[in-house]
């Protein structure tokens, strides 16, 4: 029963349900809007597509439970399949370069009365056959390209790493996002280590469009107990050019606008903080009175119908579209620009200066990544192997009229083989049936 | 100058493909060797074109010239054309060219249809990983490309009438399903390195190698649908109509991954 079982789990038609399953649940999956409420597929489809989409967990379908069984399964069976192959596997390479395996064993195609077998082992560029005696005769025998045979299960393998590497990385990966200007520090999530935005720069090309947005950066431990200044370790990150400090990974992810916001009040400083664009203030002697800058336009354009803009990353015309609240109702919003003297409400007076890039800079650890990619390059050899390291065996038993005979098997050569065997033969060779080797 | 010279380049392999695509069909209809070597020459000169205009807008450009939807189905096109010459003259097989050529005029045409201009590039495309991962899935496609018309040609042996011609011009049933066996494979190691080379990509760019983005399911998609292709050959023995059936199935896929994804489905790939 367990033997079944295990055939069962590990046989190739198990395989073959689990690929179409899996590439169908991908299918789906593609199709429904991930990561979505209930009410949203509500609206874009309908109720009872709601239910069946949040049932059956196609909202987030590649963390669902179905899917997660599916993936167990194939990696289940792929490693039982490559376990029980790996002994028969050895044996039949070894066996691959055995001149009695291949006398003993089937052929393709066979040639016979030849007179001279060295040239049919050159037109089918062979190296020089060694010569044997095996059972009284004479044996010539090469085989080539027998590491073929492990392209398969070395892609196998591949794929087992990489998806253990893939499902390792998302269980144990850590992401954090920091955000800020110049000379901001912010801490990394709850790791203890700090990251100081240095300076981050927007590139633009002539034509205005964004070359580069580049971000250099100080990372540092939080100092424990002692006041003396601690090891940091500094570096530019941009994008496509991620920085590896500390053990972090750091990406330049987006950006955005800031700008500093000031308050006045009765025509004294009251304070002043650069915000990133979306965020605000609270106004220090008046709780629950928010300012909040929502965007900024660094060369505004306003055209009646159409929506506000800006026609260039140039600050020609700088804009900034701000709001009030008090006690989270909203109290006014409009845009602002320097000329239009300060906003006033109240004995408050708020004006904006300073516009500049905020960057969002991305830091994750992820140490199963160099797995994933170590899975996928063995893959890659792997179907090397078994595409283009073709596995071929030619050889020539003496006849007892002096003339040779000559077969050749090669396991995926198939009609192409045969058909080269039959050029370099310079007749019709003739086809052998499976095993029938005379 | 130099731009305009890549357009003429390439209104002139337009025009060359289908030039080749005529011939390859007279080739069929009038049976005559003479023009099936004609159209071979000319599908040839065509390619060594539309690499000279792909190299030169690279130059133009400053970068790898695979980057937009004309460019990249200018060299899907190309890649088409390059993998389908190749079983032409590997495997001495001049009427696969009668049913591949019609393909990549289709979508050269396709290319013709889209925006020429030269943009900049926005920071996340400027990648030596896009180049490598766009270049492999060129190759992928064709590859896929060939081994869909090597099953057309399977299905349609059957429905031909015997004839010396065609005798002479189809390979057998056997060799047709090794060839397309062939060019599947070929597809799959380079989908693999599509795959692989668009992961690091990605990380690179966005911190995340793997993020079942529409374009890269579908991507997986294919690669589970071609390998399903190999383990039925393995398994039941799924050889011949078959196998052709499936090529074909296999590249709707592809060409919905190509097409289908960016127009109907949201994602990073499609970049509006
Ligand atoms: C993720 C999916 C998989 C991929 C991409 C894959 C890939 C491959 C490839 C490329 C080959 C060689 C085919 C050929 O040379 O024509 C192969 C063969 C094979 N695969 Fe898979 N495979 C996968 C999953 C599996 C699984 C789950 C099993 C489990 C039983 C399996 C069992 C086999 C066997 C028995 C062979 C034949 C090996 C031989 O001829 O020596 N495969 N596979």
């Amino acid at each position: 029963m367990m033997k079944k079982l295990l055939k069962f789990l590990s046989s190739m038609g198990f395989a073959i349900t689990l690929l179409v399953v899996l590439a169908a649940a991908c299918v789906a999956a593609s199709f429904v809007t991930q990561g979505q409420s209930y009410e949203w597929y509500a609206q874009a489809y309908s109720d009872g597509a709601a239910r069946l989409i949040v049932g059956l967990g196609l909202d987030d379908a590649f963390h669902s439970w179905w899917f997660l069984t599916v993936t167990v399964f194939l990696c289940g069976n792929l490693l039982l399949c490559n376990l029980i192959r790996l002994r028969p596997l050895i044996a039949r390479y070894r066996r691959e370069a055995d001149p009695a395996a291949a006398l003993s064993g089937p052929a393709d195609v066979c040639c016979e009365g030849v007179a001279d077998p060295l040239p049919l082992f050159e037109k089918l560029r062979l190296s020089q056959p060694k010569a044997h005696e095996i059972e009284g005769r004479k044996v010539l025998f090469v085989g080539k390209n027998r590491l073929g045979l492990w392209g398969p299960w070395v892609c196998h393998l591949g794929i087992l790493l990489l998806i253990a590497g893939f499902t390792l990385g998302q269980l144990t990966h850590r992401e954090y996002t920091v955000y800020g200007v110049p000379g901001d520090t912010k801490p990394i999530g709850d790791t203890g280590y700090f990251l100081t935005i240095d300076d981050f720069e927007v590139k633009l090309r002539e034509d205005d469009t964004v070359e580069q947005y580049v971000a250099a950066i100080t990372v540092f431990r939080a100092p424990q107990g002692s006041t003396a200044v601690p090891d940091s370790m500094s570096a530019a990150v941009s994008v496509n050019h991620p920085a590896r400090l500390y053990g972090f990974k750091i990406y330049q992810n987006s950006t955005g606008f800031a700008a500093r916001i000031r308050v006045d009040e009765a025509g004294t400083p009251l304070q002043t903080t650069v915000v990133c664009a979306g965020e605000g203030i609270e106004i220090a002697d008046a709780p629950g009175l928010r300012v909040y800058l929502n965007a900024f336009y660094p060369d505004f354009y306003l055209q009646p119908g159409v929506r506000p803009m800006t026609r260039s990353g140039r600050m020609n015309n700088p804009a900034y579209l701000y709001s009030i609240t008090y006690e989270n109702s909203m109290v006014g919003m409009n845009y602002w620009q320097g000329s239009d003297g300060p906003i006033k409400v109240n004995d408050y007076t708020i004006t904006f200066s300073e516009p500049q890039s905020y960057t969002l800079l991305q830091v994750k650890t992820d140490h199963f990544q160099e797995l994933a990619l170590l899975g996928g390059l063995i893959t890659l050899l792997g179907l090397i192997l078994a595409f283009y390291v073709l596995p071929v065996k030619v050889w020539a038993t003496e006849n007892t009229d002096g003339t040779w005979t000559v077969y050749g098997q090669s396991r995926k050569g198939g009609a192409l083989f045969r058909e080269a065997f039959d050029r370099a033969a310079g007749r019709d060779a003739v086809l052998t049936e499976k095993g029938a080797q005379t | 100058m130099t731009l305009s010279l890549e357009i003429i380049l390439f209104y002139g392999v337009l025009g060359l493909y289908f030039g080749a695509m005529v011939l390859y069909f007279l080739f069929v209809a009038a049976k005559r060797e003479r023009l099936g070597k004609a159209a071979v020459n000319v599908q040839t000169v065509g390619l060594l074109l539309h690499t000279a205009a792909i190299v030169l807008r690279g130059i133009v450009a400053g970068r790898l010239p695979l980057t937009n939807q004309y460019e990249f189905a200018s060299a899907f096109s190309w890649g088409l054309c390059l993998v389908s010459l190749l079983f032409i003259l590997k495997f001495r097989f001049t009427l696969l060219g009668a049913f591949s050529a019609p393909i990549t005029f289709i979508i050269i045409g396709y290319a013709a249809l889209q925006s020429k201009e030269i943009r900049s590039l926005m920071p996340a495309l400027q990648s030596n990983w896009l180049g490598f991962h766009v270049s492999t899935a060129i190759i992928a496609y064709g590859a896929f490309g060939v081994s869909c018309v090597l099953g057309i040609i399977f299905l349609l042996r059957d429905k031909m009438k015997e004839s010396g011609f065609l005798d002479q011009h189809i390979p057998s049933r056997e060799k047709l399903d090794m060839l397309s066996y062939r060019s599947v494979s070929l597809g799959l190691l380079f989908l693999t390195f599509t795959i692989v080379t668009g992961a690091i990509w990605a990380e690179r760019a966005w911190g995340s190698y793997w993020s079942w983005d529409p374009k890269e399911t579908w991507s997986l998609v294919t690669w589970l649908v071609y390998a399903t292709y190999l383990h039925l050959r393995i398994r039941r023995g799924w050889q011949g109509k078959s196998a052709a059936i499936f090529a074909v199935a296999g590249f709707a896929c592809v060409i919905f991954t190509y097409i289908g994804v960016n127009t109907l489905l949201p994602g990073v790939h499609s970049y509006k």
